[in-house]
Formats: C-alpha cells, structure tokens, sequence
C-alpha cells in the first residue's frame, strides 16, 4: 500500500460522501420547501403538523435520527433495495433530508416574511390559487432571499454526511479511518488530507452560492 | 358627461357591508352599486376607510357582515371559485406591486397563462399589444426595479388588463409616485374611462375625477357620506365633512 | 402493535448502544464470569531497575509516573467500565508486567486512551511512553515507532450465532458479516472475501446488536476481542475459532530508544519464564490451554 492506493481510497471516499450529500440535498430542499409551505398555509392542520416536526426533529441529535433509520426502518419492514449498502445509503440520505429539511424550512420561512405583502396581494388578485402564489411568486423570491444563509445549511449537510460513515456507509471518514490503518505512519498527513477534501469541496458549494447569489438576485 | 356606454347593469354590488379592525369600525353601512362602465372616484380624508372599502370588492380585505356581489355573483369564500372571481376584478395598487423577479412581460404574461390557461405566444402577443397602449413596450425586457414609478405603475395596468377585467379597482394609483409621473398614469386611466371601463378609483386627483368620473363618493369616518355628480359635488358639496374636506384640498 | 413494541424495544437498545460507545459491553475482565476467576495477579516491582540510558525512561523515572497508552474501548484487552477509574484487560496487564520490569508499580502508571489515530502521533511527541492497544506490528508503522514483542498474536476470526453452520471465512459468501468502519479486518473482508456482503459501522457493539437480532450472520475482528462478546452472551454468540490472519501485537515505543526496547522485550522473555504471561492471560481473557507466548523479535 503505497500513497497511490491512498489516493484512490480517497477519491472512491469522495464520491461516497458526494452521493449521500446530492441525494440528500435533493430530498431535503424538496422536504424542507413543503414544511416552509405547510407553515405559511391556511390550514392550521397543516401549520401545527409542520412547526411540531420541525420543533421535534430539529432538536434530536443527527446521530439518533440516523439510528430510527437504520435500525427503526428495517424493523418496520420499510426497505428500499435487496442489496444492504444500497439500503444503507438510503436510510442515511433519508435521515439527513429530513433532518437538514427542518433549517430548510426555518430559513425559506424567514425568508417567506421578508417579502413584501404587496407581492403575494398582487398574485392573489390577478386570479392565482394560493399553491401558485406560493410556487410563483412567493417562494421564487424566498428563495432567492435567502440564498447566503442556505448556502451555510448545505454546507453544514455536507459535512454532516460524516455521521453515516457510523452506519454502514462507505464515504470519506471511512476511507480517513481505513488510510489511518493501513499507514499508521502517516496520521497526521492523512487527517490534514481529509479535512482538505471537505474544505475543496465546502469551497466549491460556497462559491456555487456565491455565483447563484449574485445570478439571481432581485432588485427593489 | 354622464352617459351609460353599456346597459344599466350593477357590476359591483355592496349591501350592509360592515367592517372591523379590532374594536375600530373601518367600514359601516356600506350601500353602493356601480354599473357597468361607470366610473366611480372615492374620496375622503385618510383613515375614511376608502382604500378598505376598495380592498373589500376583490376579498383582499374580508367583511364582517353585509354581502358584496360582483355581476350579481355573491363573493365566495376562500378557494377555486373567489379566485376565479378576482380574475375578473382588476387591481391596480398605491405600491405598483409589480412580481420582483419577473420581467415586465412575464408580469403581464403569468395571469393570462396561469389563471386563463392561454398559451405562451398567444399571452405574449397580448401582453405586448398592452404594453404598447401604456407606452411602455420597449421594456418588456427589464424588470421592475430597472423601472420608474410611473412606468411601474403602468405596467401594473397592463398586467390587470391582461385579464381582460369586468372590473378595474384602483388603490391610490398615483400617490406613491413622483409628481412629473402622475400625468402619464391618469392619462392611461382617463383612456381607459373613455372606452367605457368599469372603474373604481380611491384617488385624490379632483382633476381626474372632474375629467373622467360619473359618480363621486364621499367618505368619512368609515360611512359614505355623499355621493354626486363631480361637478355638482365640487361646487356644490351637500354636507358639512365634505365640504370641510374640500376647502382644505382645494385652497392648496 | 406487535411491530411498534419491536421498534420501541430496538430503539431503546439503540439508546443504550449509543450511551455505551467508547467503552462497549464488558466481560468483566477484572475476574467476572467471563474470565478466569481469581486474584488480579502481582507483578513484582524491580526496585534496583536503572535504564537511564533511555531519554524515555529517564524523564519518567524523574516524574514518578510512567506514561502508557492503551484501549479504553476493547472488552477483555483493555477496557474501562463505566465508573471505573482505571482500565482492565490483557493489554492492561501486560503493560503492568512490563512497568513492573521497569520499576513502575500500577499506582506509578499514568493511563492514556489511544485510538488507532493517535497512537504513532503520541508516541511520537511524548504524549504517552508506550502504547500496548491492540496494536499490531507492521513494516509501515515501524518506519516511525519501534516495537517489543510481540507479546501475543491475535487472527481474525468469526463471532456467530451459536447454532450457525458458518466455520470460517471461506462460507461467507452470500452471508452478511459485520466489522467496524475502516479497521483492517473490515478492509481483509472487502479485498479477500469480497462474495461477503460486508456490514460497517463505527463501534463492534453495533454489529453485535445486529447480530443478536439476525440482521447480519458475523462479526469479524480479532479473536482476542470477539472472546470478549462471546463470552458476555451467555452462550448465544460463539467464536468460530478458525483465524484467518496473524496480527502480532506488539508493545508501541519511541523510535530509536534501543535501551527501552531491550529492557521491555527482556520483561516479556521473563513473564514467559516466571509464567507472568499466563498469569495474565488466564485473568483476562479465560482458558490459556493451546495458547503460547510468541517469541519477541528483536529485530
């Protein structure tokens, strides 16, 4: 095993943590805009079911709703592929979008009131149902508010994929924890090394927001 | 001045309509029926409940009690059917309330699309004949921001236009603008009166209402107080408020 | 119903797995059912012991406490029970035999915990003066520590059910075997047997949850540390007892201190003689029949 083996454990850590974070951040922008929607609806059913799922998962350690997937699913039958790391990658990117959807939710939320009431009054008057002022009108413009403190969300995803390497996922604390084994002499290039992949890669989510920012930003 | 282009048809009908913010009455004993192609200017003193009463018409402000009816339809309650109704009421608002990130065209485009299920190039088609009419085609292109008052505010007709109202609600449409702009808003709106439009206007342009309006409505204190014809109103006002309003605003 | 009493239970074991990271189950190693009853054995404390020619020993000596790294985390090797002061286990003891060598008694010893990130960088800057911690010899790490002994050598083996058919690596395929994230038998699993569909994560307590309910069918690390579970599962769990790999352990020390590295392979050459070792063994980790010493290699 020579630095070269090294490399390529890293790159295969890589795109293992990359999958989980893509998968992930589909399902919890998706997730969290739903929550966001539910808390702004009419229908106060709807507003006490999303501000209870957020108030109780958001204040539950990453860690534990890890463990209700991938010990609570199995058990209730709920599986998503014969094969048991697919299964795996699914109950983490499961629990990392409805975990990181609740501060999806928060900040569209904050970002929903920071739009001026007028828009929304101007939507509902040429005729639009309340579903199409919200996907037109107002979370388009939400979303685009709230870009910069989104961008941190994701980021904070991105390293929170970290926590599935504890369950049965194959990503870069496993290839970190698998090069400390096999070159015990090199810990310390190794930890550097692994914290230099996640900083490329929270460096290019940031500048991805950086260039989506400046893209949409509204005038007023 | 006072001539019905179409029949004698109340558009907008108000019944009792009685409205609450809190323990303070904004709007009390509201009878008023507007016809097809009238032109009805509101006026009165800040806090009369004018902009409420024009809020009311279209539900964006609920009532308490009394019934509104529009082309003899009772207003419905939230969902499908009131929005279907408030497409065919145009608003027009003190702050243009133009989409923020849409273009001008797409501002006027979305309703036709959305609401009226018309397609892209047809609506877009449309659009651009309205934006013509209120001088501002060469802009399609830009958003609102890029805009001024005026124009914003004209593009804010088109997009009410667009829908092909039966009637059109206008909330102070000049008093957010810059005084050079609020001839080429009124001169929009005076058009509009000529070719026959129902319109609402709470304003506090007496030149417009002397140009274009039939009825002028007086309010106070959340009630009607008088209603006439402008020129018999202006010069000759029945009740004490309005005339005490209008001493105010005329001497300046 | 019947389901959600299943989810509380398995929950609730979740809980306490988590609660229980970092020191797992135990086996008692300190005499319990699990081991060898007994006395905890003593180890005679050279009084005349003088190796100053070590910079290592010579800085310890000067303190009163030798400094020694080990695994808080291992049942049965070393192990620190929850409210416990000081670790227990095979490793523990070895290390007590070798202070003992060097004229450190168990009160002189200050215990560090080392996990398989820190030990080179510990030994490398002082932190601790030896590392006994399930710490196998290889050509990598010997290019920045050295090492004494080995004192035991350890094969990747099974833990399974008590009536499963498995019997060593070569009946894997098809089943689910479970090892913790990144370690070397998890990597051995996935180049040599890779038919097995291989189960990671981050402590063995969880793969010893999983296989107690079913969910995988073994769980594979070193022998010396499956006896720990085995031996806790009141007859559940057995070691397949077939090792498929050598891992000689070896005591960690700071390269180049050849005064230290003689005088702790000289104190394993003496447990074997004066039966220390077996002393220790059969304290920790039960039944010593069929098991031997390794020669140290004094290379």
């Amino acid at each position: 095993m020579d630095i070269f083996d090294l490399s390529g454990l890293f790159l295969s850590g890589a795109w293992g943590t990359l999958r989980l974070f893509l998968l992930a951040l589909v399902g919890s922008l998706a997730l969290g805009t739903l929550l966001a929607a539910m808390r702004v609806s009419p229908t106060p059913v709807l507003r006490g079911a999303a501000a209870t799922y957020v108030t109780v998962v958001r204040n539950t350690p990453l860690t534990l709703v890890m463990f209700f997937c991938a010990f609570g699913l199995p058990i209730l039958d709920i599986q998503f592929a014969s094969d048991r790391g697919l299964n795996s990658f699914f109950y983490a990117s499961l629990a990392l979008s409805a975990y990181t959807a609740c501060f999806v939710a928060e900040t569209l939320r904050s970002g929903i009131a920071a739009i001026p009431v007028g828009q929304a009054e101007a939507a509902r008057a040429i005729g639009l149902s309340f579903r199409q002022t919200l996907s037109l009108i107002v979370l388009p413009q939400a979303f685009r508010t709230v870009i910069p403190p989104l961008g941190s969300v994701v980021i904070a995803m991105l390293k929170n994929t970290s926590i599935a390497s504890a369950f049965n996922n194959r990503e870069l604390i496993s290839a970190m924890r698998s090069g400390i084994e096999i070159r015990g002499d090199m810990v310390i290039t190794i930890l550097i090394a692994t914290a230099l992949i996640y900083l490329v890669l929270a460096l290019g989510l940031g500048r991805i927001f950086d260039l989506l920012e400046r893209k949409l930003v509204i005038l007023r | 001045m006072i001539q019905h282009t179409s029949e004698q048809r109340p558009l907008v009908q108000m019944r009792q309509v009685q409205k609450f913010f809190g323990d303070f009455q904004a709007l009390k004993d509201i009878d008023l029926d507007i016809q097809a192609g009238e032109v009805v200017v509101v006026i009165g003193p800040s806090g009369s409940g004018k902009s409420t009463l024009c809020r009311t018409i279209n539900r964006l402000e609920t009532i308490d009690s009394g019934e509104i009816l529009i082309d003899g339809e009772k207003l419905p309650e939230e969902g499908a059917r009131l929005a279907k109704l408030r497409s065919d009421v145009g608003m027009v608002f003190q702050s243009f309330n133009l989409f923020a990130h849409k273009t001008i065209l797409e501002n006027v485009t979305l309703g036709p699309m959305k609401v009226r299920r018309l397609p892209a190039a047809k609506a877009k088609e449309e659009a651009m004949a309205l934006l013509e009419r209120v001088g501002v085609a060469h802009q399609a292109q830009k958003y609102p921001a890029q805009l001024s008052g005026g124009q914003q505010q004209r593009v804010a007709i088109a997009r009410a236009l667009a829908m092909k109202p039966k009637v059109m609600l206008f909330d102070e449409p000049t008093s957010a603008l810059d005084p050079e702009m609020i001839n080429e808003v009124l001169d929009v709106m005076v058009t509009l009166a000529k070719e026959g439009m129902t319109m609402v206007v709470v304003t506090h342009e007496m030149g417009f209402a002397r140009k274009a309006a039939n009825r002028v409505v007086f309010m106070a204190d959340g009630q009607i107080v008088e209603v006439a014809e402008p020129e018999e109103f202006f010069t000759n006002p029945q009740s004490a408020r309005a005339k005490d309003f209008l001493s105010k605003i005329l001497t300046h | 119903m019947k389901k959600i009493t299943f989810l509380t239970a398995a929950l609730a074991a979740g809980a306490l797995t988590l609660s229980a990271c970092g020191q797992e189950g135990t086996p008692d190693a300190g005499g319990g059912e699990g081991a060898a009853a007994g006395d905890a054995p003593v180890y005679e404390v050279a009084e005349d012991a003088d190796f100053s020619e070590s910079d290592t020993w010579e800085a310890a000596q000067s303190n009163g406490t030798l400094t020694i790294g080990v695994r808080f985390d291992q049942p049965g090797l070393g192990n620190r029970p929850a409210g416990a002061d000081v670790p227990e286990g095979f490793d523990i003891e070895i290390a007590k035999l070798v202070a003992a060598h060097l004229g450190f008694a168990p009160e002189e010893i200050e215990w560090v915990e080392t996990v398989s990130a820190n030990r080179e960088p510990f030994l490398q800057n002082g932190t601790v003066d030896l590392v006994v911690a399930t710490y196998t010899i290889n050509d990598e790490r010997k290019q920045v520590v050295d090492f004494a002994g080995p004192y035991y050598v350890a094969g990747q083996d099974l833990l399974v059910a008590e009536d499963s058919d498995i019997a060593g690596p070569e009946d894997l395929a098809g089943t689910s075997v479970c090892s913790v994230d990144g370690s070397t038998p998890a990597q051995r699993i996935a180049e040599e047997y890779p038919e097995a569909d291989l189960v990671t994560y981050d402590v063995y307590s969880k793969c010893v949850t999983d296989l107690q309910s079913g969910s995988v069918d073994a769980v594979t690390t070193d022998d010396a540390i499956l006896r720990g579970y085995a031996a806790q599962s009141d007859g559940a769990l057995k070691v397949v007892g077939n090792p498929f790999s050598d891992e000689p352990y070896g005591v960690g020390l700071p390269k180049d201190d050849q005064v230290l590295r003689d005088a702790v392979n000289d104190a394993l050459d003496e447990a074997r003689d004066n039966g220390y070792w077996t002393e220790a063994f059969e304290y920790t980790l039960g039944d010593s029949s069929g098991v031997e010493q390794p020669e140290v290699d004094r290379y």
